[in-house]
């Protein structure tokens, strides 16, 4: 029996305080029912500031470029983690809130990439898988567990979660980069099923991806849209922490619409005296 | 009302939605007139058939012109890109081509310059779709050709589509390509998460811990196995993505980005239509849906000419006592675009070289309401605008450009102001 749990026949005691079996048994109930209905409210909160957001360049296999989704994902994806984790671990210790949102972003896309897009839409799913974004949430989390600082979460945390996007992508990524020709052009395969595929209101020219390359590095635009993606991701990681802590507060007002119509603020008064 | 009268009601209406057909439409008709009048017009368009297999091909081909009176409110367009209009991907693209170019990519194109298109599609989804070329211009958006319907029969399920990339890998259906290495791999990160998250759920969660931390006991909560699974998990993510990332690289090694450059195409050499039209007065009768438009025609030709058809908006009003302009509808040709009455003259005789005349164009037909363009009388720029065919004695065909205010006449409100005076 470890330290935090010890237990005879009508007690048991949980991280150091003594509480009655049944007690303990209403705890745990409460904590099934609190985990289902999070789970559910954070894969459906995150889910939409996903598709509102991060939107075409995880929809589709031709927005999935070098430059703009490999910067972009990952700074717009910090924002419920972050915050997520003050309130996980300010109040409760636990080193969970990163994963359960990508865990619940997981199942959110899934679910709309395989009912919205391909059931009910007909693209076919090598077109719109998402991407993978559990691996950045895993690593804030632990860095936080190993750390207990939000700062250091920001900097080892964020900048991994920038940079292992793209490389945790690319397994997936990869077959879909292949060089193919279509009508005398050399085209990747995603840029193949992006044009075969019809999307009658979203033509080629919509798609905001790297048209030229950033110059340095030899070209290779991907490592240094991660690195840049990583830097605010510092940023953006401290910021919603303290977003987080102060959605978290509880902060009252004093009534004072009463006074101005004529009533009494009971509780002013209780104040006064 | 009884109840058994309101769940009658509702089971009725219930069965109304079941038994509703499917919406095959996609909103041309929606599109302001202005778009559909002034800016790119179809002409000469061909379905190759009306009925495929899944896996057939109907190849839809014709011509279009940006129109010279194109609307001041849009942008020009300096990118652009030949699409279909479909009911989503109900069929596949296979190619497209602009004046013989690849369409593939974007490309900018110029006004008052006629460009000629070619598109193939395969069959994918069973069912009759409106099929329409189209023209995406950036910044005015989707601007639609005339749509014919095309019955793709068999079963989806059917539906192939192989290929072959440049480094020789053989892929036998592009809708499944690579889909098992995606699954594959969000398999294996989410077995990590569920174990990272039953490994803290396991244990008393929520008010035991926040008890804890407020009592000040919060170095209970974490102990030093956590501490171990923290840097295994550190150790085991980063692994798994070098682990990964070798393994496509390896798996993969000729890969290439996205391609987003734009082409170049050059439109159809350029032919100077010796008519001219210059429009005097345009007036739409609505309670009679007829359009009337008196204008000016001076034939600079070297051979007399005579009007065979007024299109605009993919309509096709054709002059039915001129055979050269008949010969042009061809039966693949959508009926409903192509009014009855046709294109009427005030006068039908030929128009000599060097001369010019006051012709009254009449175009009556419902098509005005059913295509909805009457909506143009609320439009704030308020032109009409279209392509006029001519045809000489030699059968030769001139495209000129016909465009100008048009003025509303309500009949009802003349006849009620006639009878208070």
């Amino acid at each position: 029996m470890s330290a935090q749990l010890q237990e005879n026949r009508d007690s048991v005691v949980l991280y150091g305080r003594r509480w009655s079996r049944e007690n303990a048994g209403l705890s745990r109930t409460f904590d099934i029912l609190v985990v289902i209905i999070m789970f559910i409210a954070i894969t459906a909160a995150f889910h939409l500031h996903f598709q509102l957001t991060v939107g075409d360049w995880d929809f589709w296999v031709d927005w999935k470029d070098r430059q703009y989704w490999v910067t972009a994902t990952p700074i717009l994806l910090m924002a419920f983690p972050a915050a997520l984790q003050y309130v996980f671990w300010e109040k409760f210790r636990l080193p969970i809130a990163a994963t359960v949102c990508m865990l619940g972003l997981t199942l959110g896309i899934w679910i709309t990439r395989y009912s919205g897009f391909h059931t009910w839409s007909y693209f076919p799913f090598s077109m719109v898988w998402p991407a993978t974004m559990i691996a950045g949430g895993l690593i804030l989390d632990a860095v936080l567990l190993l750390s207990g600082s939000a700062l250091i979460t920001a900097i080892i945390g964020g900048m991994s979660f920038g940079l292992l996007f793209y490389p945790a992508n690319w397994p997936l990524l990869a077959p879909f980069r292949l060089p193919m020709e279509a009508m005398n052009s050399l085209v990747s395969v995603g840029d193949y099923i992006g044009y075969a595929y019809t999307r009658t209101s979203t033509p080629e020219y919509l798609r905001f991806i790297e048209r030229g390359t950033l110059r340095t590095f030899g070209g290779h635009s991907a490592v240094v849209s991660a690195f840049f993606s990583g830097f605010v991701c510092i940023l953006v990681y401290l910021l919603w922490w303290y977003i987080g802590m102060a959605f978290a507060r509880v902060a009252t007002l004093p009534n004072r619409m009463k006074s101005f119509m004529g009533l009494h603020d009971r509780g002013a008064e209780g104040k006064d005296a | 009302m009884r109840p058994s009268r309101r769940v009658s009601g509702l089971l009725l209406g219930l069965l109304a939605l079941i038994a509703a057909s499917e919406v095959a439409a996609h909103g041309e008709r929606n599109q302001e007139p202005f778009l559909r009048m002034r800016t790119a017009h179809f002409y000469d368009v061909t379905w190759s058939t009306d009925k495929v297999k899944v896996n057939e091909d109907v190849v839809i081909e014709g011509k279009f012109r940006l129109f010279e009176d194109w609307p001041a409110n849009l942008p020009e367009p300096d990118v652009a890109f030949l699409g279909n209009g479909t009911p989503g991907p109900v069929f596949v693209r296979t190619e497209s081509w602009l004046n013989g170019q690849p369409a593939i990519q974007s490309v900018p194109l110029k006004i008052d310059r006629d460009y000629a298109f070619k598109t193939v599609l395969k069959g994918r989804i069973p069912g009759d779709h409106h099929v329409h070329p189209m023209v995406n211009v950036e910044g005015a958006g989707p601007l639609m050709g005339p749509g014919s319907w095309v019955q793709v029969a068999g079963r989806a399920s059917d539906f192939v589509l192989p290929l072959t990339t440049l480094d020789g890998t053989k892929i036998d259906n592009l809708e499944t390509w690579g889909v098992s290495s995606v699954v594959g791999w969000h398999s294996v990160w989410i077995v990590i998460a569920i174990l990272w998250l039953v490994w803290w759920t396991r244990r008393p969660l929520l008010i035991p811990r926040l008890v804890a931390i407020d009592e000040g006991r919060e170095k209970l909560l974490i102990s030093r196995a956590d501490l171990a699974a923290g840097a295994v998990l550190i150790v085991l993510t980063v692994s798994v993505v070098v682990i990964g990332f070798v393994w496509a690289e390896n798996t993969f090694p000729r890969t290439i980005p996205l391609q987003g450059g734009r082409a170049v195409v050059k439109p159809l050499p350029r032919t100077e239509a010796p008519v001219d039209v210059t429009v005097e007065r345009a007036t739409y009768d609505v309670p009679g849906r007829s359009m009337q438009i008196r204008a000016s025609v001076t034939n600079h030709g070297g051979r007399p000419i005579q009007f065979g058809e007024f299109a605009t908006s993919g309509l096709r009003f054709v002059n039915r006592e001129l055979p050269a302009a008949m010969a042009t509808v061809s039966a693949t040709y959508p009926k409903e675009l192509v009014p009855p009455a046709g294109l009427k003259l005030s006068d039908s005789a030929p128009l000599a070289p060097g001369e010019t005349r006051s012709i009254l164009f009449d175009m009556t037909d419902a098509a005005w309401e059913t295509e909805r363009l009457t909506s143009l009388l609320n439009d704030p720029d308020n032109r009409v605008g279209g392509l006029l065919f001519c045809f000489d004695d030699q059968g030769g065909r001139i495209i000129a450009n016909v465009s100008g205010p048009i003025v509303p006449i309500f009949k009802d409100l003349v006849a009620h102001q006639g009878m208070t005076h």
